[in-house]
């Protein structure tokens, strides 16, 4: 009986790996009535067995909802997901440790607008217009190099642009992917 | 009677000015607290004994949410620099201009934690596609279509209600019916997700739905509320009265929306489980 339950439960993780590391939307990662639809009402222990599997290779399981960030605690946090309604929060995987630079295809003039526009917006509470983050990018790089920039990180999700008011901010990818005050200290002790 | 009236004006000027002080503090990014919120609810509390149109008193109502707004944002503005997290934006701007792009790509990639996602092919998805494949018609009968098109002449594009009356897929009066009974059934739904409106059983008649569905909208007879994380949207029926009442006075806003035979399949089989599952 035990090791039918085990089997069981070694089925549902695979299935829970599947969902979150392949990519069904536009945007990563899978919401939590998703998850709920395919693994049962108990998704949350079956995320929290597959994150402690994710950690020893240097990756972890988030949630975002609207308004925050959060780590998929280990059986200790348990108490603590199940008294949350989940169904509405997006679940992916990130890299739980910083990548070594030469792993991403970026090129450096690129990463270096995002990182610079994300420091600009963080300093300036997560908002500003898109003219004076433009401006202030334009001091280093061609205007229309910026520009074509801001556009394909808005598309990313890095940035998001409110049209009506003509402003940037920060988007729900660098909520996920980026820890802010670990860039603004690097920024600052540079 | 002559000074009464110039008070009254000079009392509407002082609080279209305030209003407008208000909104130039949260679209731009200056100090809230540049505006005495004390000094201006003194003056408001002082002007309400004097309106006597309903006009004056709307416009008092406005002043007063608009420094409620101006409020909102010097308790934020509080909060952000109470925390640890506030960095004065001067010095960082300086430092970002003093930081070769190499050190900026190099403190972003330390604080940079990727979300993992993959693309593989699946033997379900190769099944799709040779479905798809096998409903295509040859390209040179599609051209042919198209040639034939009326659409052509006029260089192509989109297709406009005159194009479809030209084409005779509708007649004007079929145009109106059609749209009416759509809208009938959305006021019935009420407010639903917008491709479960849209999509039917049959993949011509949802494409069919999805044009007369753009017209409810553009001519405000139903709305379309977008949820970005959740990656829905939804249409809700607009109550009738004339477009100006039915719609708050925003910026023209065009939403496109993909509808692909390839979501229509998938959209058809969720459903089917579902119905199994029952």
């Amino acid at each position: 009986m035990a090791q039918e339950e085990r089997a069981r439960a070694e089925r549902k993780v695979k299935k829970a790996a599947q969902l979150l590391l392949f990519r069904r939307h536009h945007k990563p990662g899978v919401k939590g009535w998703e998850l709920k639809k395919a693994l049962g009402e108990d998704y949350m222990e079956i995320i929290e067995i597959l994150n402690s599997i994710l950690l020893k290779l240097g990756l972890e399981v988030r949630m975002i909802s609207e308004s925050e960030v959060e780590v998929v605690a280990g059986a200790s946090g348990g108490d603590k997901h199940k008294s949350k309604d989940r169904d509405n929060d997006r679940f992916m995987v990130v890299f739980k440790e910083h990548l070594i630079d030469k792993a991403s295809g970026l090129r450096i003039d690129d990463v270096a607008i995002l990182s610079a526009t994300l420091a600009y917006l963080i300093a300036k509470q997560g908002k500003a217009t898109r003219k004076s983050v433009e401006d202030f990018l334009a001091d280093k790089f061609p205007r229309r190099r910026v520009i074509s920039m801001l556009e394909r990180y808005i598309l990313q999700g890095y940035l998001k642009e409110d049209e009506e008011e003509k402003t940037l901010c920060i988007g729900w990818r660098t909520r996920v992917e980026v820890d802010r005050k670990t860039l603004m200290d690097l920024i600052l002790a540079a | 009677m002559r000074d009464r009236r110039g008070v009254d004006k000079k009392r509407v000027e002082d609080l279209l000015r305030l209003i407008s002080f208000c909104k130039t503090i949260q679209s731009a990014e200056t100090d809230p607290f540049d505006l005495d919120v004390r000094h201006y609810l003194a003056i408001l509390r002082e002007y309400l004994k004097r309106w006597r149109s309903i006009e004056d008193l709307l416009l008092d109502g406005e002043a007063v949410s608009e420094l409620a707004k101006v409020i909102e944002r010097q308790c934020k503005w509080i909060k952000d620099r109470s925390t640890s997290f506030y960095l004065d934006p001067a010095l960082i701007e300086l430092k970002l201009k003093l930081m070769e792009p190499a050190q900026l790509a190099s403190a972003f990639f330390k604080a940079w934690h990727p979300v993992v996602s993959l693309d593989m092919l699946t033997p379900e998805r190769l099944k799709e596609g040779l479905e798809y494949w096998n409903a295509l018609l040859p390209l040179n009968e599609r051209k042919r279509g198209l040639v034939e098109s009326p659409l052509s002449e006029a260089g192509g594009g989109t297709i406009g209600f005159e194009d479809l009356i030209a084409l005779r897929i509708f007649s004007e009066t079929e145009f109106r019916e059609q749209l009416q009974a759509l809208q009938a059934e959305l006021e019935a739904r009420g407010r639903t997700e917008y491709h479960d409106f849209v999509y039917v059983d049959d993949f011509g008649d949802s494409i069919r739905r999805a044009y007369l569905t753009s017209y409810l909208v553009s001519e405000g007879s139903a709305g379309l509320d977008i949820e970005p994380l959740e990656e829905k949207i939804y249409l809700y029926p607009l109550p009738a009265g004339a477009p100006t009442q039915r719609m708050p006075v925003r910026m023209p806003k065009s939403v496109p929306i993909a509808i692909s035979y390839e979501d229509w399949h998938k959209w058809r089989k969720k459903r089917e489980q579902e119905q199994s599952g029952r």
